[in-house]
C-alpha cells in the first residue's frame, strides 16, 4: 500500500496506470485485496514459525520428561515460566495433582477426573492458539476470487455505461476500461491463491501438532492414574 | 505476529516495487499495415457470365480492356475500351469530290488570302446558290447577300468553295464537269467579270474546296454538318484500340445477359407447380414433351405454345402434350426480369416428370 503513491511511472496501460484510472468501487476492491493479502502472508509467516517453534518445543519436552526426571522436579523448573504445546498440559496437571494431595484427596476418582479435565483445557487451549487466525485465510482463499470479480463487474459495467455515451465501439475505447477491470480479479486471485494453499498446509500440521499433544496428555493422564492407585493403595495399606 | 506481519508488508512492498520498474505496459500489439478487402456480393449470374478478354493472356492484377487489330469491323466497340469518346460513327473514306477539286485546281501560287474573301468573291456566290438546287447551306445566305453586297465574314466561307469551284470550273470548263456549268453561267453575268478578277488573285481556294461539282449529293453535306455539331472526325471505332495487353476472360462477347441459375430454376418451378401430370401412364418416356413458346415484354404469351419433341397425335402422348401445353398457358403471365427479354423471348421447356421434381 505504501508503494502506491509512487505509481505514476509507466505507460498509458501499465498496472499503475490502470489502477489510477478505475473507479473508486474498483479501487476499493483492489486496495482491500491488497490489505488481505498483506494479512494472509502475515498470517501464513506467523503461523508457519510458531508451528515450527512448537513442535521444537514438543520434541525437547518429550525428550526431557522421557528422560527418568523426576515429575516433582521437572514441574518445579516449569511451574514459573511461560508454558506451551505440551509443558502447558504437564504443568496443568501437576498443579490439579498438588492441590488435591495437598489437601487431602478424598477419592481417586474424582482426582483423576479433574486432573484430565484440566488437561483438556490446557489442550484446547493450546490448540485455540495454534489455530488462531487461520479462518482468515479459508475465508480470503474462498471470497477472495468473488470480491475481485466483483470489483471486474463494476468496472466493465462503468466502462460499457462509458462507451455508450461516446458512441464508438472501437477497441481501443472498450479495452482500457476492461483491463483495468480484470486487474481487480487479478488481485483477488492473487490473494486467495495463497491463502487457500496456506491454509490447506497449516491446518494440517495443526492436526498433526494437535494429535501429538493429545497423545501425550492421555499418556500423561495414565501415568498420574497410576500413581493415585499406587498412593490410594499405600494409604489403604 | 509482528514479525509476520511486518516481513508480510516488506515482501509486499518489494513486490509492487519490481512491478512498478518491471510491469510496464506491454509494447503495443504491432498490427503491420493490412488493406481492408472490399467484399462484394456477386450473384451467381454475374459468376457465370466470364468477362470478356483473351483465353490466352497471362493472370494480370487488372483487368485490362481486350486489344483489337481491326477495330473498325468489330460491331460493339462502344464496351470497351480506352478512348475518351465513343462514337457511333462508322469511319468513312475521305469524300472523293475533294481530289477531284485538287485536280481541278492546278494553280501553285500561293494566294493572298485575305483580299479574296471579304470582297470580290461574295457576289458570286448570291447568284449561283439559287441554280443549285439541293444545297442547304448556301440557301440561307442568298438574302443577306442581296441585301447587302459585303455581308459578315462568317457566311462567307460557306458560299466561297462554291463560287470559288465554280469559277474554277468556268476557267476551265471543258475539262471536269461540264454539266454543272451551264446553270451558273447563264444567269448572273455581271458579277463574273468579278469573279474573273477574283480567279486570278484567288488560285487556292478551289484545292480545298469540294462542293463546286460532284457533291451535290446531300449525304457528304449531311456529313459535314454533322462533324461541325459533334466537333469530331466523323471516325468511329476507336475505343477497341486499346495499348493495354487483354485480361484473361473469354474471347465470346459477354453483352449478351443471360438468365441466371435462380431465375431459371424460379421459371422451371413455377411451370412444374402449373403442370398436372397425367396419372394413369405406365411409361414415362411418354411424357416428356419439349414445349417452346414466345413470350412478349410483360411476360405473356404471344401464342399458342407449339410442341417440338414428343407428344403424339393420340393416347397418352397426347394428353402428355396437352397437359404440357396446358401447364405454360395456366402459368401464363411470367415474371422474367425485363431487361434481359431478348434471352427470354423465345422459351423452350422440357416437360419431363423426372426432372421437375
Amino acid at each position: 500500500m505504501e508503494t502506491l503513491p509512487l505509481a505514476t511511472t509507466g505507460g498509458e496501460l501499465s498496472i499503475w496506470e490502470l489502477f489510477w484510472q478505475a473507479g473508486w468501487v474498483v479501487k476499493l476492491v483492489m486496495i482491500g485485496l491488497l490489505g488481505a493479502s498483506i494479512w494472509t502472508w502475515a498470517i501464513i509467516i506467523d503461523k508457519t514459525i510458531a508451528y515450527g517453534r512448537m513442535r521444537s518445543a514438543l520434541n525437547r519436552f518429550e525428550q526431557v520428561f522421557w528422560s527418568g526426571q523426576s515429575l516433582e522436579e521437572l514441574y518445579r523448573t516449569l511451574a514459573d515460566r511461560k508454558t506451551t504445546g505440551m509443558s502447558a498440559i504437564f504443568v496443568a496437571a501437576m498443579r490439579e495433582w498438588k492441590k488435591s494431595f495437598e489437601k487431602g484427596a478424598r477419592t481417586p476418582m474424582g482426582l483423576q477426573m479433574r486432573i484430565d479435565k484440566a488437561m483438556d483445557l490446557a489442550l484446547s487451549r493450546e490448540m485455540e492458539r495454534l489455530e488462531s487466525r487461520l479462518g482468515f485465510l479459508a475465508s480470503v482463499g474462498s471470497a477472495g476470487p468473488f470480491i475481485g470479480l466483483f470489483g471486474t463487474v463494476i468496472g466493465i459495467m462503468t466502462s460499457f455505461q462509458a462507451i455508450a455515451g461516446s458512441k464508438s465501439t472501437s477497441l481501443a475505447v472498450v479495452a482500457p476500461g476492461i483491463a483495468e477491470a480484470l486487474l481487480a480479479t487479478a488481485i483477488g486471485l492473487l490473494a486467495a491463491i495463497p491463502a487457500v494453499l496456506a491454509y490447506n498446509k497449516l491446518s494440517a500440521d495443526a492436526g498433526k501438532i494437535s494429535a501429538r499433544m493429545e497423545g501425550f496428555a492421555d499418556e500423561f493422564s495414565a501415568i498420574l492414574s497410576r500413581q493415585i492407585d499406587e498412593k490410594v493403595g499405600q494409604k489403604a495399606a | 505476529m509482528k514479525a509476520g506481519l511486518s516481513t508480510s508488508l516488506v515482501l509486499h512492498a518489494a513486490l509492487l516495487a519490481f512491478g512498478l520498474f518491471t510491469l510496464k505496459a506491454p509494447s503495443a500489439h504491432d498490427v503491420g499495415d493490412v488493406q481492408a478487402i472490399p467484399i462484394d456480393m456477386v450473384s451467381i449470374e454475374e459468376l457465370t457470365q466470364l468477362q470478356q478478354g483473351d483465353k490466352k493472356a497471362p493472370k494480370a492484377e487488372k483487368p485490362a480492356p481486350t486489344k483489337t487489330e481491326r477495330p473498325h469491323t468489330v460491331p460493339d466497340a462502344k464496351t470497351i475500351g480506352n478512348n475518351d469518346v465513343d462514337l457511333d460513327d462508322v469511319p468513312k473514306p475521305e469524300a472523293s469530290p475533294r481530289k477531284i477539286d485538287t485536280a481541278s485546281a492546278p494553280k501553285p501560287e500561293p494566294a493572298p488570302k485575305p483580299e479574296p474573301k471579304p470582297v470580290e468573291a461574295k457576289p458570286e456566290p448570291k447568284p449561283e446558290p439559287k441554280p443549285v438546287e439541293a444545297k442547304p447551306e448556301p440557301a440561307p445566305q442568298p438574302p443577306k447577300v442581296a441585301e447587302a453586297p459585303r455581308p459578315t465574314p462568317e457566311p462567307a466561307p460557306a458560299p466561297d468553295p462554291v463560287a470559288e469551284t465554280i469559277a474554277s470550273a468556268e476557267e476551265t470548263p471543258a475539262m471536269e464537269f461540264p454539266d454543272e456549268l451551264p446553270k451558273p453561267v447563264s444567269r448572273p453575268e455581271p458579277p463574273k467579270r468579278e469573279v474573273a478578277k477574283a480567279e486570278e488573285k484567288k488560285p487556292q481556294k478551289p484545292t480545298q474546296d469540294k462542293t463546286a461539282s460532284t457533291d451535290q449529293d446531300l449525304e457528304s453535306i449531311l456529313d459535314q454538318a454533322k462533324a461541325l455539331v459533334t466537333k469530331e472526325k466523323p471516325a468511329g471505332g476507336g475505343a477497341k484500340r486499346s495499348e493495354q495487353t487483354a485480361s484473361l476472360g473469354t474471347d465470346r462477347p459477354s453483352s449478351a445477359q443471360k438468365l441466371s441459375a435462380s431465375e431459371m430454376d424460379a421459371l422451371r418451378q413455377r411451370l412444374a407447380q402449373c403442370w398436372s401430370i397425367p396419372a394413369g401412364v405406365d411409361d414415362a418416356e411418354l411424357l416428356k414433351v419439349s414445349v417452346r413458346f414466345r413470350l412478349d415484354r410483360s411476360g405473356e404469351l404471344e401464342a399458342r405454345p407449339e410442341i417440338i419433341r414428343g407428344g403424339a397425335s393420340s393416347g397418352p402422348g397426347r394428353t402428355a402434350a396437352e397437359s404440357a401445353v396446358r401447364a405454360v398457358s395456366k402459368c401464363a403471365p411470367f415474371n422474367l426480369p425485363a431487361d434481359k427479354y431478348e434471352t427470354w423471348a423465345e422459351v423452350v421447356v422440357n416437360f419431363d416428370p423426372s426432372d421437375m421434381f
